[in-house]
């Protein structure tokens, strides 16, 4: 057998060999919507739709029973409540107030009432109807609507990524 | 060969050896270079990379090693090797979006994981090791990841009950059930609903030929290139029932001819009493007070009609009723007296209630529905069509069998063929080789078939009989996701356990009530322990709620006592022996277990009780942040000017403690009052009466439909 033989089985082998591990074709990028479990669109400008995951989801469904009456300014029934109530009630979307809020004093004026936390009385406690889970998720709504958008504090997104 | 040349040939040998032995060397370490290099392997260092530069390292390899991992579940049929690269998908601290996919933990589910696996909710291919074969649709493998936006499919598979949670599904299970779907198709856990599209054995009576040619022609939902939904030309954010069908001419001549000569029962004769209409006739106020009439009876609680309010016209009231803005030019007069008069001797189980009449409502009421709903304009494109031929009345008769009308629509002597269209029982399980995608150019996968059959039916299959719908995109998002739910017979029997099924809800009264109750159709919009509407309160517990006094002097005169809530209880003009029969049944029958309205004695409540209860509610409860008293308060929960004369002690007492206790998905917050505090809230209330003022008239441009959109 002569040598360039040799050369050529080796390197038809070896193009098999590296022909296996070809790279998959890259996915194209998801419409985020499409991955999105709910969504709801910016109440600042309805032309922009925020996707939502299931927290956030099961958020919005808690807000649209339950807040929606002081802390928006629509609401499924018509004219909205907050106007009546001195001190208004913040919007929920309304990032310049929430945003500086955490997450424990968010979760314990829900839970606990206004008064609990010297803020208006007329902020009922939830604590005693829905589950703390169920507070969380509604914080996570908060979060997920707020404009300007909310960063969470002291916990800057990893710069990591996969592979 | 010579003994010296064998050195020589050797060493060509040697050679060739060694070459030989480099190769299979070579070729030796490509099987654990490749191995190394599986894309699995890859996923696995990279987790152990990315938990090193977390601060809970420890806790996040715990369970780490460089093999396949694999959840295996025999009884559902589960072999799910996802968490080989979905590593942290149970680690709550890797719940935040700046975690990495695929590393970030799983929504908090009431399923745990383990015991449940990834492809029973998710799809896609479980025993895969590979990124496309386990997400995408490969040859050999053809269950894509199912869309995230879709996922509530999942649960509906195994949830046949209705579930807070998923929200999407529910709504498409509603829209497939309204729009009579399953009038057609099968459709397992979609109820029939009572009225599906109206009988038409009298149809002649109602309307003219050229009405119904039109009509079959242009149902008058229009959609602009905007996707703007228009009824008889004004815009709506409901959808009509009926679907346009592609007819030709002829096919709208003849079903006309044979709709027009569909006369079973004749118009019952009625005259209005001479003198009524002597007195109005002349009268310049005829058609105004007919108007007050139809708002003051609420009317537009289930009937929209066209509003301009700004510039702007649109559809306002409600969407149990046709849309009437042109009612006048489409039906016959003397019919409509008849309908009003008694609308189940025309179609039985209609949900329109038996108003009480006097010829002068009457007389008014439809003059001005026949003078001003009115467009004259509304049959002028109807080409001039003859008196019906007996030819084309027989080939409509066939037409209205073979184009699947019979479906919805029943008329005597006419059965609808069974399975008229394609079983659905397992739609959304199917491959995409089980698939007909014709030549429709679409991404070959389910979610992208049903889409395109739904938005266009013809798209797909050019012979399909399906009719054309208009959807918006989230009528159609919910819909597909209630087909997708549709997986037919779980495969095994683990999994048919696990099937949650739907608990029926029926209300079957008897006796004098009965009557009364069927006569108003009040299920139509109250429900009765389970069964019934959504539109009004649920009154299965109102005999606890509601003093007897209160719900006599209510139903013959509703008020509204949500101030937000302007969609109302119409004025049924009821007599005093139907209020006193309801108000009966209600009073004795509709109790809530623990609440009976004779256990809390009125008497025991003091002055200095409801003083310190008025103290209560203004400033350390602040109530009137959601209720009024008075002129002042919020609009969230009902007025309480009369909740003394409303509501039982017993009630008050129980509602205070836990309101959910009584109605669960009420959102009154859930107080943590002490024994005291509920006795002196109670008596402050008791002593809030005030007796029930005159009606007063809705303004049309004041009507609105009420929570029907809530999160949507």
């Amino acid at each position: 057998m002569k040598p360039r033989l040799w050369i050529a089985a080796f390197l038809l082998l070896a193009f098999a060999s590296v022909s296996g591990c070809r790279k998959h074709p890259e996915t194209a990028p998801a419409n985020s919507l499409l991955s999105a479990y709910d969504s709801e669109p910016d109440w600042t400008d309805s032309t922009k739709i925020i996707p939502l995951g299931y927290e956030q989801a099961q958020g919005k469904r808690i807000f649209y029973q339950h807040c929606v009456w002081c802390h928006a300014d629509a609401t499924p029934a018509g004219p909205s409540n907050r106007s009546n109530l001195t001190p208004n009630p913040p919007l929920l979307n309304d990032g310049a107030t929430l945003n500086a809020a955490s997450d424990e004093y968010m979760q314990n004026i829900i839970t606990l009432g206004g008064s609990a936390l010297g803020k208006s009385a007329m902020m009922p406690p939830y604590g005693r109807m829905l589950s703390a889970e169920e507070i969380r998720s509604v914080i996570a709504f908060t979060r997920a609507i707020a404009q300007p958008p909310y960063q969470a504090l002291g916990r800057p997104g990893s710069q990591y990524t996969a592979k | 060969m010579p003994a010296e040349e064998m050195g020589k040939v050797t060493d060509r040998t040697r050679f060739a050896f060694a070459v030989s032995s480099l190769i299979f060397l070579a070729v030796l370490a490509i099987s654990p270079f490749k191995d190394y290099r599986r894309e699995w392997k890859q996923y696995k260092r990279s987790y152990l990379r990315f938990a090193q530069s977390r601060p809970d390292t420890k806790r996040l390899t715990a369970d780490y090693s460089l093999s396949i991992d694999q959840i295996w579940l025999p009884g559902m049929n589960v072999v799910d090797r996802c968490t080989t690269c979905h590593q942290g998908i149970t680690q709550a601290t890797l719940a935040d979006k700046s975690v990495p996919q695929p590393f970030r933990a799983h929504a908090a589910i009431p399923h745990n994981v383990r015991e449940w696996g990834c492809t029973v909710c998710h799809r896609g291919q479980g025993p895969a090791t590979e990124v496309a074969e386990a997400h995408e649709s490969t040859l050999a493998w053809e269950q894509p990841v199912l869309p995230t936006h879709f996922i509530q499919a999942s649960c509906g598979t195994c949830h046949q009950a209705d579930l807070p949670q998923t929200p999407q599904l529910t709504r498409g299970r509603q829209l497939l059930a309204e729009l009579n779907c399953q009038g057609c198709h099968k459709l397992p856990g979609i109820e029939r609903p009572a009225m599906r599209g109206p009988d038409l054995s009298s149809v002649g009576t109602k309307v003219s030929r050229e009405w119904i040619y039109k009509w079959l022609k242009e149902p008058r939902t229009i959609v602009d290139k905007d996707g703007n939904v228009t009824v008889n030309g004004y815009e709506t954010e409901e959808e009509p029932r009926m679907p346009k069908f592609r007819l030709t001419d002829d096919e709208l001549r003849a079903l006309s001819a044979y709709l027009s000569a569909q006369k079973a029962k004749p118009i019952p004769p009625y005259k209005i009493s001479p003198a009524v209409v002597a007195a109005w006739s002349k009268n310049p106020e005829l058609t105004s007070q007919g108007e007050l009439r139809f708002r003051q009876m609420f009317c537009s609680t289930c009937h929209s009609l066209a509003v301009t309010r700004a510039g702007e016209t649109k559809l306002i009231g409600g969407d149990i009723g046709p849309e009437l803005t042109k009612v006048g030019s489409k039906v016959n007069p003397d019919w409509l007296i008849a309908w009003l008069r008694d609308p189940e001797g025309y179609l039985p189980r209609t949900r329109m209630p038996r108003y009480g009449w006097s010829d002068e409502d009457l007389y008014k009421v439809t003059q001005y529905i026949a003078t001003k709903l009115v467009d004259f304009d509304l049959l002028t494109s109807v080409p001039k069509l003859d008196p019906p031929t007996d030819a084309e009345i027989q080939l409509g008769r066939r037409l209205f069998l073979e184009k699947g009308c019979a479906s919805c629509h029943s008329i005597e002597g006419i059965s609808p063929q069974k399975d008229f269209g394609p079983d659905l029982s397992a739609l959304g399980g199917k491959n995409a080789s089980e698939l007909e995608f014709g030549s429709a150019k679409i991404p070959h996968n389910l979610v992208s078939y049903i889409q395109a059959k739904l938005e266009d039916p013809v798209s797909v299959n050019p012979a399909a009989r399906m009719p054309q719908y208009n959807w918006n995109q989230a009528d159609l998002d919910e819909v597909m996701t209630a087909l997708l739910s549709l997986k037919g017979a779980p495969p095994t029997s683990a999994l048919q356990n696990l099937v949650v099924p739907k608990s029926e809800a029926t209300f079957r009264p008897t006796g004098s009530f009965a009557e009364v109750y069927e006569r108003y159709k009040c299920y139509t919009c109250h429900k009765f322990n389970g069964y019934g509407g959504e539109l009004a309160p649920d009154l299965s517990y109102e005999g606890s709620r509601a003093q007897r006094q209160w719900l006599v002097e209510f139903l013959k005169s509703p008020q509204t006592l949500r101030p937000t809530l302007i969609l109302r209880m119409p004025q049924l003009n009821m007599s005093d022996k139907d209020a006193a029969t309801l108000a009966d049944y209600l009073s004795m029958v509709m109790q809530h277990p623990s609440v009976n309205p004779a256990a809390v004695e009125a008497k025991q409540f003091t002055a200095a009780m409801a003083a310190l209860g008025k103290q209560l509610y203004e400033v350390k409860y602040q109530c009137q942040s959601c209720h009024t008293i008075g002129g002042t308060g919020g609009y969230v929960g009902p007025n309480l000017n009369n909740a003394g004369g409303w509501l039982t002690p017993a009630w008050i007492e129980a509602w205070l403690k836990n309101p959910q206790a009584l109605v669960p998905d009420t959102i009154e917050p859930r107080r943590n009052f002490t024994e005291d505090e509920v006795k002196a809230l109670t008596a402050y209330l008791l002593t809030l009466r005030a007796g029930i003022k005159p009606q007063k008239t809705a303004s049309l441009h004041d009507t609105r439909i009420s929570a029907l959109g809530a999160g949507r």
